[in-house]
């Protein structure tokens, strides 16, 4: 028995061992994934928040998207519509930003693919969003292309995918 | 020397109740349970709580269910099964946390129309005892790809652009409702 608890305690060292390294070094997945995640946080508004951190936010939003980024979508109750660039996206956020009373945005289920030159990636993801009155206000799957640019990860292109044809 | 001995050998009530007579065994017994519980939470019978009224009056808003993820490991989904269809692929060792729950009437290559309220494959008439709700859907005949299966909820007496219905690719759908 001896044995069998100092192999199960070996185990439990690898595994922590192996959880330690992914999280000291992260791989390009996992960096990716933080960042549709930060973005989420940063479209996220609570009740309390005043009108000069929601300018900040707007500001902060804008940073994870590149110059020339577009967002596509197709959405049964808004139509059909793509939106060009971080000035087109920061208008936007801001006029939504300032009627939203509080918002909680998630991407769940998300999966990251990096390409074999490392400076692109995609995730798929599901985007759920909750309002103070409805929990369930919104379901969308969502597309995400990203590249690095200057080393950091900004997303280039958005866009949602019909779950059902 | 003897008593010492002997209660090293028979461990007190408190320690028989908290962690058994050979703790060893104890912690091993809660691993496996715990894996066991792990797996088939996320492998086999996945908890779902419902939100939305567009399986009304089959399935309510906040009604808790399961998904036997291995119901379709032999065959295919069934015309009548309640599905649930998952969103965007979390990967082989997730479980989908969002997911629709849609009941299947069209099967791959098979034609659907809504005329009227009601719902015609491949031209036939589809029978319908679960739904309770009066229908005026009216829609162009849609067909299935070879892979695909028509979802729908029970909830016809929702407007139809409100309600979230269409064919499904095969690998989205991740199980059967149990109840």
């Amino acid at each position: 028995m001896k044995i069998a608890l100092r192999v199960a305690l070996l185990i439990v060292v690898v595994l922590a061992a192996g959880w330690l390294w992914t999280v000291l070094f992260p791989s390009p997945e996992k960096i990716v994934l933080r960042r549709i995640h930060g973005l989420a946080a940063t479209a996220t508004i609570s009740p309390g928040e005043g009108t000069i951190t929601r300018a900040g936010k707007v500001s902060s939003l804008i940073s994870y998207f590149s110059t020339d980024a577009e967002i596509s979508y197709d959405l049964p109750d808004y139509g059909t519509r793509t939106i060009s660039g971080r000035d087109e996206i920061r208008e936007i956020a801001a006029g939504g930003f300032s009627t939203v009373g509080a918002l909680k945005v998630q991407f769940v289920d998300a999966t990251a693919r990096v390409g074999a030159d490392q400076q692109s990636a995609e995730v798929a993801c599901t985007a759920r969003v909750s309002t103070e009155s409805n929990k369930d206000f919104g379901i969308q799957e969502l597309r995400f292309q990203l590249k690095r640019i200057d080393g950091d990860w900004l997303i280039t292109r958005v866009e949602t995918v019909k779950t059902l044809q | 020397m003897q008593d010492t001995n002997h209660s090293a050998e028979n461990p007190g009530w408190v320690q028989i109740v908290l962690i058994g007579r050979r703790p060893e065994f104890t912690l091993l017994r809660i691993f496996v349970l715990v894996l066991l519980c792990v797996v088939t939470v996320k492998f086999v019978l996945l908890p779902i709580r419902v939100a939305g009224i567009s399986m009304e009056p089959t399935y309510h808003n906040h009604q808790i269910d399961c998904v036997n993820r291995l119901a379709y490991w032999r065959h295919g989904p069934q015309r009548g099964d309640v599905v649930a269809i998952r969103y965007s692929d979390p990967g082989p060792f997730s479980a989908p946390s969002q997911m629709l729950m849609k009941r299947v009437i069209g099967l791959p290559g098979e034609t659907v129309w809504f005329h009227r309220g009601r719902v015609y494959i491949n031209g036939r008439l589809l029978d319908e005892p679960y739904l309770k709700t009066p229908c005026d859907w009216e829609a162009d005949p849609m067909t299935c790809g070879p892979d695909q299966y028509f979802v729908v909820g029970d909830n016809r007496s929702m407007p139809f652009k409100d309600h979230t219905k269409g064919r499904a690719d095969r690998d989205r759908i991740i199980g059967k409702v149990l109840l």
